[in-house]
């Protein structure tokens, strides 16, 4: 009896064997869309180059506007486009590099460009506004705080990277 | 914004913010050698100015696909089809409509519109590339923003 239970019934083994070759064919044929659905994902990864920028000597606690080209892959274009940076020192002495992309709409936003704001980011699309540090202050359109770049700092030159959600 | 896919989408969520519409107003001619070559440094500049402006104001302008047209100098022919560009255009809730232009004589033409006209100098020969021109096109593009935003403070 105990002989009989483990014998596979031939309507069995064939049940198993062609539920194991459809497998292996539907893993061969999902597996490489798999791989093209998340294609930019793993290439995205690649490109985070750090450009020279400034001297870290020369930053200072009011912030300073600075452009620097960077190579962009956007889709079907490659490009050189201009990026730009408001970089100063925090009170804690950190260095900090905002993006002046505004987070509602995309405008550029300005420091200290309204008389009434001289210490903010100041938006003139919406009249968003941000503190120094870049958090977006409450009753203006933006939702979240300005993005920062990530930095390296080699032999005292300042180099930044992607602009970062924080 | 530009008429693009991701902005256009980004557009339609967001119409109450985005009530300003510019429209890129462009001549050109293959007539003579001379005026091929002027018109598509023209057609040039305009477009960086363009550009540079979408760039610092993007949440709030957007820009029109251009409105092309072959330069003459009886300019009031156009008017007809400007003026249904226009009312097209307006099809979506715009507050305020601009035109830029490097072409002077849109001027008398656009007065009982309701539009405001930007007129851009233009270099007559040179290179885009040399950056005293860069200078002055960042130089003017500042002018232009500022114009823009003073009408919407009015």
């Amino acid at each position: 009896m105990t002989d009989k239970k483990n014998q596979v019934s031939r309507r069995q083994f064939l049940n198993y064997t062609l539920t194991g070759v459809g497998g292996f064919m539907g893993a061969a044929m999902v597996a490489p869309m798999v791989g093209f659905a998340i294609d930019p994902l793993l290439k995205g990864q690649k490109d985070t180059e750090f450009i020279y920028v400034m001297d870290v000597s020369e930053i200072t606690n009011e912030p300073q506007r600075k452009t620097f080209k960077v190579d962009q892959v956007d889709g079907w274009y490659e490009s050189q486009v201009d990026r730009t940076a408001w970089i100063f020192k925090t009170e804690e002495g950190n260095i900090l590099a905002l993006s002046p992309v505004c987070t509602h709409l995309g405008c550029t936003v300005d420091w200290a460009s309204n008389e009434q704001y001289p210490n903010q980011f100041f938006c003139p699309c919406h009249n968003g506004r941000y503190t120094k540090t870049g958090v977006n202050i409450e009753g203006t359109p933006p939702t979240e705080p300005l993005h920062a770049y990530e930095y390296k700092v080699e032999d005292g030159k300042l180099l930044l990277g992607k602009a970062k959600k924080r | 914004m530009k008429y693009k896919t991701s902005d256009t989408s980004q557009y339609t969520q967001a119409k109450e913010y985005i009530d300003t519409a510019i429209i890129p107003l462009i001549p050109f001619s293959f007539v003579s050698d001379q005026e091929m070559t002027q018109l598509s440094l023209q057609k040039e500049m305009t477009q960086i100015y363009i550009d540079q402006i979408e760039k610092e104001l993007k949440g709030r302008v957007f820009v029109t696909p251009e409105y092309y047209y072959v330069k003459n100098d009886k300019i009031s022919d156009e008017k007809l089809r400007l003026e249904e560009y226009v009312n097209h255009i307006n099809k979506q809730p715009f507050k305020y409509i601009f035109l830029i232009t490097p072409d002077n004589k849109w001027r008398k033409i656009t007065k009982d519109m309701d539009v405001d006209l930007i007129w851009i100098p233009v270099i007559k020969e040179g290179n885009l590339n040399q950056s005293e021109t860069q200078q002055l096109i960042q130089s003017q593009v500042k002018e232009i923003q500022s114009l823009i935003m003073d009408s919407w403070n009015e």
